[in-house]
C-alpha cells in the first residue's frame, strides 16, 4: 500500500480534492510528487502532482480549463498568460508544485455572470480577434495593465503588450480595442465615483 | 449571375459570431477536445543530423519505461503507409519520395526517425530521450549554391544531381526584343527562408467510431477533404470510412495546407492498436519540420527605353526546395508562383524565365502566405526604383508609365493569365495622394538625413492571385488539386438556413461572412443562418481554404447554391399562388410577388410544404426537401491588386529600421465584410514587415537549424507594427460569381518590397542598393560601413 493510500485511510479529503492519475500514470514514485492547493477563478483545487508538472498543464488537464493556450512552451509568445496572485505570468514557465496557495485567474474567470468584460467587449467590437488562440493571453495582459493605468496612450498600450505575440491581427485592432476599453473602464469608474459621493 | 446589384447584407461590417466563444476561451482547438479513455499519446524522435545513414536504433531503454506502450521505427510503417510522392505533372519536375518515418537515411534536421507511443504526453517526452539511434553522418548541403556545386554530395541517387525542378519560358521573339533596347539594368535579390508560425502548433486526435469500422481524424488543417483523400491513398483505405474534422484552428497561413506524416501515422496507429491516438506538436518541432518557404535568388535583367518604359524582362530564379517534396505542393508551388507572377500589374510583353529548384538537407519548403509573390515583387519593384535612379525619373512615375492602363482590361499577361478587371493606375495614384508622396519627395534632402536618421519612402504595386480554379492548378502541374469548392444550402423545416461548406476556417471569420452571403441571397435574417464547415462527413467535397480562395470560391458557391434553392422556393410558391415564379422575391424571411409583400408566404410556410408538414401538396414533379448542392470551379485565377507606400527611418547608430507611416490602397473586388477585410490586410502586412525586417530561418553550412525557437526566430511584436492608413477601391471581378476577389495575401506581398524600397531610398544618399531581406540591423550596419569605405 502506498503512502498516499495510507493517508487516505486517516483523512477524509474535502470534495474539491481528487487525487488524480497524474502521478500514478506517470509511473513516478512519490518522491517526485507534491500536493498542491491552487485557487483558480475562486475554486480551490487540491491535487497531487509531479514536481515537474507545469502550471499550464495543471490548469488545462487537471482542472479542465482549456482557454489557457500553449503556444511555445518557452515563455515567448504569451498565449498561456494567466494572472498569478494578480500579476500576469506565463503558465508554461511555472511548476504547479511550486505555487502552493496561489490565486490564479484564467480567461474563464474574466466574464462575470456571462457578460463580456469591457476589454473582451472592445475586442469584439473592434475585431481584435481572428483565430482566437493568442487572445486569452492578450486579454489577461490588458486587464492587468488597465487596472493600474486609467488613461493610457496608444504608445503606453503598445509597451504593455509587447511581450505577447499575435500572428493574425497585426496588433492594430488590439491596440485600438484596449484603448477603447480603457475609456470605457474609466467612464464606468467615474460613474461609480459619482454614485459614492 | 456574375454581376449582382441588389446586395443587402454583403458589404456590411457585421461583428463576428465566433468571437462569443473565442473571447471566453471556449474555442475548441485540437488540444482542447475531450479525449477518450485509454488514448495513446505520441512523441516523435527527430533526427539531429541533416544527412546521415541510420545504422541502428535501440528502443530497449525506452520500452522499459513504465507507461510506454511501444516504440516504432521507419521499417514498422513500410507497407502500411505509402511514402509521400506528390503528383506534379509539369515539364522539368523530377519525382522524389518521402517515407513518413525515415528508414535508412535522414535528410534534414527534424525528420522523424521513430515514434513513441505512451500513456501520457509526459512519458512520451521522457521516452524520446531513451531511444538510442546510431547515425553515420554524411556530408550535407544546405544552400542553393552548394547544392548546385559539381562536387556536392547527391541527396537522392535517383536524381543523379540535386536539381528537382527546371522550368523555362519565353515569349515569342524574346531575344530580338531584348537586344533592341538601349538600357539594361541588372539586379540580384535574395529572400530569406521564413515560415508561417501560427500561434497554435499543429496536432491531431484520431478516434475510432465505436459502432462502425470508421475513423475520425481531428486535425489542424486548412484542407480537410484533401487530407482525407491523402489518407485513403497512402493507407489504401476506402475514403468512405474516414472522416476528417477540423476543430477551431489557431492560424494557418498556408503551413497547415500541407498533409504531414503525423496525420497518416495517427490514422495507421489507431487502426493497429484499436485505441484513440493523440499528438500535439511543440514549437521546436513546428519550426524544424513544418513547411518552410522562400529562400529564393532572383537574377533579373530589365531592358528599358529612355522613357523608362520596360521593353523586356529576363529572370533567372533559383529556389531551395528542401529535403523532400512536401505533399501536395512540392517546392514547385513557390517556384512557379514567383516566376509566373513577376509581370504583376505591369505591361511586360516580352518575358523570359528560367527556374531551377534544388534539393538540400533542409526542411521541405511549400506554401506560406503570399507564395512566390513577395519574392517576385521584391525583384520587380526594386528594379522600378533602380530604373528611376538610373534615368533620374521619380520611381512613382516609372511605375505609372508601365502599369496596365484602365482601358486595357480585360488584359492577358505575358504568361497567359487573364486580368479581368483591376484598378492599377487608380490604386497607385490614390496611394500617392493619401501618403503625400510627392510632397515627401519634394522635401526630401539628397542625403536623406533628417534628425540624425536616414529617412526614405518606398512603393510597391502588386497583383494578388486569388481563387485559383482547376485550370490554374493544372497549368502549374498540380494534378490532384481540385480547384472547385462546394456548398450545400438547406432551408430547414423551421425556415432557418444551414450552409454546409467544403472549406475550413483558421480565424478568417467564415462563420460570420458566409452567413452574410447566404442571408443576403435568400432574404433571411443573418442570425437565422448557420455555417457548418471543416468536416468531411457533413460537407460536400472541395479544395479548402488557402491561396486567398475562401471568399471567391466559397462565397461564389454559396451564391450559386442559394440561387438554386430560391428557384425551388419560387416554383413551389408560384404554384401555390398561381403566379409566375420569376415575379416572386425572397426578402425578410418571406416569399412574395414583387411590390406586394403582404400577399406572400413565410419561408417557414414554404418549408412546411417541402417537408410535408401540412396538407398542401408539392407541385407535380417537385421532390420533397428544400436544399441544393453546388460545385463552383472558378476561372484560372482572379487578380486582386493594391499599392503600399511606406515611410521608414534607419538609425545609423544601431542599424534598426523604424516604420514611421504606412499607407495601403487595396482592391479585392466585391467586399463581403469590410471589417474582416481590413483585419486580413493588417495581419498580412504585419507578417510582411516581419519578413522584410526580422524573420529568417537560419541553417548553418552543415544543415543544422540554428534558431528553432521564438527567441531566435524573431516575430514582429506590437512595437514593430505601425498603424496602417487604408483606402479601399472596389472593382468587382467580371469573371467570378458575385465579383469577389481574394484578399488574404496581398498585405504580405505588398509589404516586403515596400519596406525594402523605403529602406533603400533612405540609404540611397550613401549609394546603397538593397538586394536582400530580411534587413536586420547587423546587415544594415554592414552596408553602411561598406558604403563609408
Amino acid at each position: 500500500m502506498s503512502f498516499k493510500n495510507l493517508v487516505g485511510m486517516f483523512f477524509k479529503y474535502p470534495d474539491t480534492t481528487r487525487v488524480t492519475g497524474a502521478v500514478e500514470q506517470n509511473g513516478r514514485n512519490d518522491n517526485d510528487s507534491a500536493t498542491v492547493q491552487l485557487t483558480i477563478n475562486g475554486t480551490v483545487y487540491k491535487r497531487e502532482v509531479e514536481s515537474r508538472y507545469l502550471l499550464v498543464d495543471f490548469i488545462r488537464h487537471e482542472v479542465g480549463l482549456k482557454g489557457t493556450h500553449i503556444g511555445c512552451e518557452h515563455g515567448v509568445c504569451g498565449a498561456c498568460t494567466v494572472l498569478l496572485n494578480g500579476n500576469s505570468a506565463r503558465s508554461c514557465l511555472q511548476f504547479a508544485a511550486a505555487l502552493d496557495g496561489a490565486q490564479i485567474t484564467t480567461i474563464e474567470g474574466i466574464a462575470e455572470d456571462g457578460d463580456l468584460h469591457p476589454v473582451q467587449q472592445a475586442f469584439h467590437e473592434l475585431h481584435a480577434v481572428q483565430c482566437g488562440y493568442c487572445t486569452p493571453g492578450f486579454l489577461l495582459t490588458s486587464i492587468e495593465f488597465l487596472r493600474s493605468h486609467a488613461n493610457p496612450t496608444r504608445e503606453d498600450i503598445r509597451r504593455a503588450l509587447v511581450n505577447n505575440v499575435c500572428r493574425c491581427t497585426g496588433y492594430v485592432n488590439i491596440v485600438e480595442a484596449v484603448h477603447k476599453a480603457a475609456s470605457q473602464l474609466c467612464h464606468n469608474s467615474s460613474e461609480y465615483d459619482r454614485e459614492q459621493t | 449571375m456574375n454581376a449582382i446589384d441588389d446586395w443587402t447584407l454583403v458589404g456590411e461590417s457585421i461583428l463576428r459570431r465566433e468571437d462569443a466563444y473565442l473571447l471566453r476561451g471556449q474555442g475548441k482547438f485540437v488540444d482542447d477536445l475531450p479525449v477518450p479513455q485509454n488514448t495513446v499519446h505520441l512523441g516523435f524522435v527527430c533526427s539531429p543530423f541533416a544527412h546521415a545513414n541510420i545504422t541502428g536504433i535501440d528502443i530497449s531503454r525506452a520500452v522499459a519505461l513504465p507507461g510506454v506502450i511501444d516504440v516504432l521505427t521507419g521499417n514498422d510503417f513500410v507497407g502500411d503507409i505509402l511514402p509521400f510522392k506528390p503528383d506534379i505533372k509539369i515539364e522539368g519536375y523530377r519525382e522524389i519520395s518521402r517515407p513518413v518515418v525515415a528508414t535508412d537515411t535522414v535528410r534534414f534536421v527534424g525528420e522523424y526517425v521513430a515514434v513513441v507511443l505512451a500513456e501520457t504526453p509526459y512519458i512520451a517526452q521522457d521516452a524520446i530521450e531513451l531511444v538510442d539511434v546510431e547515425y553515420d553522418p554524411l556530408p550535407a548541403v544546405a544552400r542553393i549554391e552548394d547544392a548546385l556545386d559539381r562536387e556536392a554530395p547527391v541527396i537522392f541517387e535517383s536524381l543523379g544531381d540535386n536539381v528537382i525542378f527546371k522550368s523555362h519560358f519565353e515569349t515569342e521573339g524574346f531575344a530580338d526584343h531584348f537586344a533592341s533596347v538601349e538600357h539594361v539594368l541588372e539586379g540580384e535579390f535574395h529572400l530569406g527562408r521564413v515560415t508561417g508560425v501560427p500561434i497554435e502548433p499543429r496536432g491531431c486526435l484520431g478516434v475510432i467510431d465505436p459502432v462502425a469500422d470508421s475513423y475520425t481524424l481531428w486535425t489542424t488543417t486548412q484542407v480537410p477533404h484533401v487530407v482525407r483523400t491523402a489518407i485513403a491513398d497512402h493507407l489504401r483505405l476506402p475514403e468512405s470510412i474516414i472522416r476528417v474534422v477540423t476543430p477551431a484552428v489557431g492560424g494557418g497561413f498556408g503551413v497547415k495546407s500541407h498533409i504531414y506524416p503525423d496525420e497518416l501515422i495517427v490514422v495507421a496507429l489507431m487502426r493497429r492498436y484499436r485505441r484513440a491516438v493523440k499528438w500535439i506538436q511543440d514549437r521546436r518541432e513546428e519550426l524544424l519540420s513544418d513547411a518552410h518557404a522562400r529562400e529564393h535568388i532572383h537574377r533579373i535583367k530589365v531592358a528599358v527605353d529612355a522613357e523608362a518604359v520596360i521593353q523586356a524582362v529576363e529572370l533567372k530564379l533559383q529556389t531551395n526546395g528542401g529535403a523532400y517534396a512536401n505533399y501536395p505542393f512540392s517546392c514547385t508551388l513557390e517556384a512557379t508562383g514567383a516566376a509566373r507572377m513577376l509581370p504583376g500589374p505591369y505591361r511586360i510583353r516580352n518575358y523570359k524565365y528560367d527556374v531551377v529548384s534544388v534539393v538540400t538537407n533542409t526542411a521541405p519548403t511549400g506554401a506560406y502566405r503570399g507564395t512566390g509573390q513577395p519574392s517576385c515583387f521584391l525583384a520587380i519593384e526594386s528594379m522600378m526604383d533602380r530604373i528611376g535612379r538610373e534615368l533620374n525619373i521619380d520611381p512613382a512615375d516609372v511605375r505609372l508609365r508601365n502599369l496596365v492602363q484602365p482601358e486595357e482590361f480585360p488584359y492577358v499577361n505575358a504568361v497567359g493569365v487573364r486580368y479581368d478587371t483591376g484598378s492599377y493606375k487608380e490604386s497607385l495614384e490614390k496611394a500617392l495622394e493619401i501618403s503625400g508622396y510627392r510632397e515627401y519627395k519634394n522635401r526630401q534632402p539628397k542625403d536623406r538625413l533628417i534628425d540624425g536618421k536616414y529617412r526614405g519612402i518606398g512603393i510597391c504595386n502588386y497583383t494578388e492571385v486569388s481563387g485559383t480554379g482547376a485550370p490554374g492548378w493544372r497549368v502549374r502541374g498540380f494534378a490532384k488539386m481540385p480547384g472547385f469548392d462546394s456548398s450545400r444550402v438547406v432551408i430547414e423545416p423551421d425556415g432557418r438556413v444551414a450552409v454546409y461548406l467544403s472549406q475550413a476556417d483558421a480565424g478568417q471569420g467564415h462563420y460570420t461572412t458566409f452567413a452574410q452571403v447566404a442571408a443576403d441571397r435568400l432574404g433571411v435574417a443573418w442570425s437565422d443562418v448557420t455555417v457548418i464547415e471543416g468536416d468531411t462527413s457533413k460537407t460536400p467535397f472541395g479544395t479548402g481554404t488557402f491561396a486567398s480562395r475562401g471568399s471567391v470560391v466559397g462565397g461564389g458557391s454559396i451564391i450559386r447554391c442559394c440561387e438554386k434553392v430560391s428557384a425551388k422556393v419560387k416554383r413551389i410558391v408560384g404554384e401555390m399562388l398561381e403566379i409566375d415564379p420569376s415575379d416572386l422575391v425572397l426578402s425578410d424571411g418571406r416569399v412574395y410577388p414583387l411590390g406586394t409583400p403582404d400577399k406572400g408566404l413565410t419561408l417557414k410556410q414554404v418549408a412546411e410544404t417541402a417537408y410535408s408538414m401540412n396538407d398542401i401538396a408539392m407541385p407535380e414533379g417537385e421532390e420533397h426537401g428544400l436544399e441544393a448542392t453546388d460545385y463552383y470551379d472558378p476561372p484560372m485565377v482572379t487578380m486582386a491588386n493594391g499599392t503600399h507606400v511606406v515611410q521608414a527611418a534607419v538609425d545609423p547608430g544601431d542599424g534598426t529600421v523604424e516604420i514611421e507611416r504606412y499607407f495601403i490602397v487595396h482592391d479585392c473586388g466585391r467586399v463581403i465584410n469590410p471589417m474582416i477585410v481590413r483585419g486580413q490586410i493588417h495581419g498580412a502586412t504585419a507578417q510582411g514587415i516581419g519578413e522584410a525586417l526580422m524573420e529568417e530561418i537560419v541553417y548553418d553550412e552543415d544543415g543544422q537549424l540554428l534558431n528553432a525557437n521564438l527567441l531566435d526566430y524573431v516575430l514582429p511584436l506590437v512595437l514593430d507594427i505601425p498603424d496602417m492608413e487604408i483606402a479601399h477601391i472596389e472593382t468587382p471581378s467580371i469573371d467570378t460569381v458575385g465579383g469577389i476577389k481574394g484578399t488574404a495575401e496581398g498585405g504580405l506581398t505588398g509589404a516586403v518590397p515596400a519596406v525594402a524600397n523605403a529602406v533603400c531610398d533612405a540609404l540611397s544618399g550613401l549609394g546603397i542598393n538593397i538586394s536582400r531581406v530580411p534587413l536586420r540591423p547587423s546587415f544594415i550596419l554592414a552596408q553602411i560601413d561598406k558604403a563609408a569605405g
